[in-house]
């Protein structure tokens, strides 16, 4: 474990010292709150949900690329790809807990009448979706700009599309509406159950992607025997 | 500048040239003896320490001549008929190379002939389209450019790869300054890698690694940037590494130190002959 909480500690120390990075990640959710406020409250959950989705996913794309300079060392100097996922993996989910806290507390005192339990469990779940969603897309496509645009895409579609529609449950973030609906509209338990599935699934899929991203990438090779020396 | 302080200066420079100890002694017992008897101030009387060490240098014929004698250890790296193609022009056919424990190994080429690609291969970076490697020990690497994170400080660098290495936090930065100092370097407590200039830079990529004093090194133009002592320094680092016993392949387009390795690996030729 000392290696993977190196490598978590090493993360969240590069993520801390992009300060204005971090301002923004801080207020994009805030500016998807308010920009249904003051007509639809319970969409604006939903809204600053799909918020910290972004401005997470979009965090973890630019820490997976900012480790492709350094992991190949890493990978020479003892650490495995358990070590290295898991390590980003957790200073991720660290942010995103840290980022997702005030929001709670903002919904908690500024909306009445929802199911609070459970828009607490959509966020733990956008949390848990969107560190492994950014490093598969930084794993996936070389350069920021392109799994930038790919996040673009997402969100976008996820706002969009009809949550009815079966393509729709493709998209990671589909359980933000099922458990947002069960929150704010007090629809019965299929809405809760539903979206925890889909939100547990889309985290472990995508942790699946990541780890066999990087070990194409990074992994053992065949043509290389090391030999221990006694 | 002092004569004492010239004379420290001029031990250092001698050290750079490969002067052994013993010789060094001698020139700077002979110098200050000079000095004294003349009262000339030492700039005066010799010029600057890095003029006086170049001609001692020349005068005694390069580096230390007990150098030659060492013994050389057991197969540390064995690589076997590496091919490499990008696309469809082959970059590397059919090389091999095998460096011993304390054995320096030049790789030179033209621009373009695979050096890097050869020593990514090596570490595992790359997979060729044929070909086998078998290191044994541990290994470090030193890339070209890159091989650091922009937002981290020097320690926290020296930290990470530690921990990796199995080295505790104190040690492992105790190790990397130690390994800066031999480099003339000290690296800073709160500046990120990112505002480090090339050539600190590579100590830092250099430092990291030899961190852990693996058994055999890979070192991809490691000196990118370095200033002339730095240059030296690093090439007195690299026969003080070999006679450690290390197994160091160093990847090179500067032709001066080639006379002073233990093999050569020509890539342009390789290539030709194929």
């Amino acid at each position: 474990m000392r290696r993977t909480y190196a490598v978590a500690e090493a993360a969240l120390r590069e993520m801390a010292r992009r300060r204005v990075v971090l301002a923004i990640l801080l207020l994009l959710p805030l500016a998807f709150y308010l920009s249904r406020r003051g007509d639809h409250l319970g969409q604006s959950i939903r809204f600053v949900c799909l918020g910290l989705g972004w401005a997470l996913s979009t965090a973890a794309l630019f820490s997976g690329s900012a480790g492709r300079a350094i992991e190949p060392r890493l990978r020479l100097s003892g650490y495995s790809g358990r070590h290295l996922v898991g390590g980003r993996l957790l200073a991720l989910w660290t942010i995103g807990l840290l980022l997702s806290t005030p929001y709670f507390l903002l919904v908690r005192f500024d909306q009445h009448d929802v199911r609070y339990g459970a828009i607490a469990l959509i966020m733990a779940l956008t949390v848990a979706v969107s560190a492994p969603f950014g490093l598969a897309l930084s794993a996936i496509l070389p350069r920021e700009l392109e799994g930038t645009l790919v996040l673009l895409v997402v969100v976008g579609l996820q706002m969009m599309v009809d949550p009815a529609d079966t393509a729709a449950r493709a998209l990671p973030y589909w359980f933000t509406r099922e458990i947002g609906t069960y929150a704010i509209d007090h629809t019965d338990r299929g809405y809760l159950d539903r979206g925890l599935l889909h939100g547990v699934l889309a985290a472990l899929v995508l942790t699946a992607v990541v780890t066999v991203a990087w070990r194409v990438r990074q992994g053992p090779r065949s043509h290389l025997e090391f030999v221990p020396l006694r | 500048m002092t004569d004492d302080a010239w004379l420290a200066a001029l031990t250092g420079e001698l050290r750079r040239h490969q002067v052994g100890p013993d010789l060094t002694a001698h020139v700077v017992a002979e110098t200050a003896a000079h000095l004294r008897d003349s009262g000339e101030p030492a700039v005066r009387a010799f010029g600057t320490p890095r003029e006086y060490a170049a001609a001692v240098a020349d005068s005694v014929g390069g580096p230390d001549p007990s150098r030659a004698a060492r013994p050389v250890g057991p197969v540390r790296l064995e690589v076997r008929g590496v091919t490499k193609r990008y696309r469809r022009r082959p970059v590397l056919t059919g090389v091999d190379l095998t460096v011993r424990a304390g054995q320096v190994a030049a790789v030179v080429g033209a621009n373009g002939a695979g050096k890097s690609t050869f020593l990514r291969v090596c570490a595992g970076l790359t997979r060729p389209d044929r070909g086998t490697v078998r290191v044994y020990g541990r290994l470090g690497y030193c890339p070209q450019d890159g091989g650091t994170s922009e937002f981290l400080f020097p320690d926290e660098h020296f930290a990470l790869v530690g921990a990796g290495r199995g080295l505790s936090r104190p040690d492992a930065r105790r190790e990397g300054r130690a390994y800066a100092a031999a480099l003339d370097w000290t690296p800073p407590r709160s500046t990120q890698a990112r505002h480090l200039s090339g050539g600190t830079r590579q100590k830092l990529n250099l430092v990291l690694a030899r961190l852990g004093a693996p058994d055999v090194l890979l070192l991809d133009e490691p000196y990118q940037g370095f200033d002339r002592g730095t240059y030296l320094d690093f090439w007195h680092e690299v026969w003080r590494w070999r006679d450690a016993g290390t197994a160091i392949v160093v990847v090179t387009h500067l032709l001066n130190q080639l006379d002073r390795v233990d093999q050569v690996l020509d890539l342009t030729r390789a290539e030709a002959a194929a």
